[in-house]
């Protein structure tokens, strides 16, 4: 057993991995030309999160994975980008890129279980935002909160709470925290407009899991670099060649799945003829 | 379309039904790739019959059997000497036996009978007949006649038709004009008054157009139905509609507060904190509230949302467990609807995330 551990990625190693690649997505996204709207950096950070879910990093590399899944982002939030443009953004052979990212593309759309409509916790903030505006007459400015609260969801999308909670907790969590910030009580509104119709129960439920949120939220660390390093290291060791694009097995795939096709097209043909 | 295919590349027609047969004099067909690769010279052979060819004998083939093209072909260059009219013979029985000579000489030649014999008659009857031929060929036969007297006919009528309408419209034009003079001249001569001047011209004109419409009046719509009542009763089909379709309205489970319905985003001032929409969204059916109603329903929608195997710590009940585990698979879908934009699906996964919160009462 220790020796499997020390051979493959343990669970730990894995999700410091997931990490470390989140935050290259993120600095992907953000020097991406032309400029790319927050849900496209929302969507596939969810897209991410739950493909390794259920996927080990050892079958699936992250790096592949990652451009994978903005680049499908970008289609499902509407932002299309052709991929000559999406991989001048990227530095190195770009045509292999260009490869990687849609031989992947399907693979990680049914390993989605095709659900690609993600609800990102940004437009019920803005919903939160007018509601406030518009019942709380007596608090002045109220765009103060907005600056931290979209801090804090960017945060949050470092961490897991998209996986955990409904965007709309998410967002109240970053409401309470950017007023907390400004010093406005919003308790009075918390209570009287949301909670009203909600029993004692769900009020109570509620309220604790705003509370998670920012528990998690908060708990968010900067991944070590020389760890993810050796990480890295030891996951080039240890993945599963049929998925690395480089890899020789895989061109042997590749190839045999073409000479499929070819093969299939003919027995039609002497089919056709033999019926004639 | 066609069962026998080219004779020379046979699976070519099966793979490319829009690839044409062409048919030559000597009766055999090829498809068109096969007369280019055979004739690029331009001289060659048929590659059944070995007779020589050249490429611009090859033609269209418009019947299926390839020897039915041979005969219309030389039907054609026969009966372009043969070229002689009913008038030309003093009797019926005369004339009767020149067509069958025509018939056995275009059968001979079709099937390859006596050809020799054949060509010889046809070079006799050309030189003796030369002079007949030539005056033949300029003469129009009685068909032709009749066809282009019906032709004629029809553009007569046609050029007449429109002569009629053109008039039609002067002459219309021109009682226009005479009415309004009219009308002028009696305002300003007679001595009624203008209302009742104006009564009368209109009264006239009405009459005038009832009288045109009554002459016009037709028998038959333009599709051919008749006008009028018919004893024919066309049966009404009936139709077989299924069950009776009863409205339900739509319900929706928020697992969260109610957001405001539409009437109250106008009513409660919401519109104030939105957007205004610029005209050319306007333009397009985009309203703020639309927008704005969006906003508020992701912000309530799952509000109240909470994992069902879950007890919150320090609760009376319930063992107080500091390491939760989520369960496999916990699915929630809720479902918004934004009025008649588009059909959002939730879906949460939370599957197989081990997270350890120890002491969260207070964070």
């Amino acid at each position: 057993d220790q020796e499997v551990a020390a051979y493959f990625l343990t669970p730990q190693e894995e999700r410091i991995l997931s990490r470390q690649y989140e935050v290259v997505l993120r600095k992907f996204c953000a020097e991406f030309q032309p400029p790319m709207p927050k849900c496209v950096i929302g969507t596939s950070l969810s897209y991410f999160k739950r493909f390794y879910v259920n996927n080990s990093n050892m079958d699936y590399h992250p790096k592949d994975i990652m451009l994978t899944c903005v680049y499908l982002a970008c289609k499902v939030e509407e932002f299309y980008v052709p991929i000559g443009q999406f991989v001048k953004n990227l530095r190195g052979d770009r045509e292999k890129f260009a490869d990687a990212i849609l031989s992947f593309e399907l693979t990680l759309m049914s390993k989605l279980n095709y659900h690609l409509t993600v609800h990102n916790p940004f437009r019920p903030l803005e919903g939160f935002l007018i509601d406030i505006k518009t019942h709380c007459r007596d608090i002045p400015n109220v765009e103060r909160i907005r600056r931290p609260a979209e801090e804090f969801l960017e945060r949050s999308l470092l961490s897991d709470a998209c996986l955990i909670f409904s965007p709309s907790q998410i967002a109240l969590a970053a409401v309470k925290f950017g007023a907390a910030k400004e010093r406005i009580v919003l308790d009075g509104y918390i209570k009287n407009t949301l909670l009203k119709t909600a029993s004692e129960k769900e009020a109570e439920n509620t309220l604790y899991q705003l509370r998670r949120v920012k528990f998690i939220v908060k708990g968010v660390e900067p991944v070590p670099r020389e760890q993810a390093g050796a990480i890295q290291k030891k996951l080039d060791s240890c993945r599963n060649q049929e998925n690395n694009p480089d890899s020789d097995v895989y061109k042997q795939r590749m190839l045999e799945k073409l000479d499929e096709e070819d093969d299939v097209k003919a027995k039609k043909r002497a089919k056709l003829s033999d019926d004639k | 379309m066609d069962e026998q295919g080219c004779p020379r590349c046979k699976t070519t027609k099966y793979r490319n039904p829009s690839l044409k047969l062409m048919v030559n004099i000597c009766g055999h067909s090829l498809c068109e790739t096969c007369v280019e690769s055979l004739f690029v010279k331009g001289s060659g052979a048929c590659p059944e019959c070995e007779t020589p060819l050249r490429r611009s004998n090859f033609k269209l083939q418009i019947f299926e059997d390839p020897s039915v093209e041979k005969e219309i072909d030389i039907r054609k260059k026969v009966l372009r000497d043969f070229n002689k009219k009913q008038d030309d013979f003093p009797s019926l029985k005369e004339y009767n036996d020149y067509l069958e000579m025509i018939e056995t000489i275009v059968f001979n030649l079709c099937n390859n009978i006596d050809v020799d014999n054949t060509k010889r008659m046809i070079e006799q009857y050309k030189k003796e007949n030369k002079e007949q031929i030539r005056k033949n060929l300029s003469k129009v036969s009685k068909d032709e006649e009749y066809l282009e007297l019906l032709i004629e006919q029809e553009q007569y009528e046609s050029f007449m038709r429109k002569k009629i309408i053109t008039e039609d419209e002067k002459r219309e034009r021109a009682a226009k004009r005479k009415h309004k003079q009219a009308l002028i001249d009696d305002l300003m001569f007679s001595d009624k008054s203008a209302n009742e001047i104006l009564n009368s011209h209109k009264e006239a004109v009405q009459q005038e157009q009832e009288e045109l419409q009554a002459k016009a009046a037709a028998t038959a719509f333009s599709t051919g139905i008749r006008i009028g009542h018919h004893n024919e009763i066309v049966p009404l089909v009936k139709q077989d509609f299924g069950q009776l379709y009863t409205y339900r309205p739509l319900v929706m489970e928020w697992c969260g507060p109610e957001p405001p319905s539409m009437d109250d985003i106008y009513a409660e001032g919401y519109l104030k904190n939105v957007r205004t929409a610029s005209d050319s969204e306007r333009a397009g059916g985009f309203r703020e509230s639309i927008a704005c109603h969006r906003a508020l329903q992701d912000a309530y929608c799952g509000l109240y949302s909470f994992p069902q195997h879950f007890s919150i710590p320090g609760q009376a009940d319930g063992p107080d467990a500091l390491l939760f585990t989520f369960s496999h698979d916990y699915f929630v879908i809720l479902n918004m609807f934004v009025d008649n934009l588009l059909h959002g699906l939730f879906v949460f996964i939370v599957d197989r995330l081990q997270c350890i919160i120890v002491g969260l009462c207070d964070s």
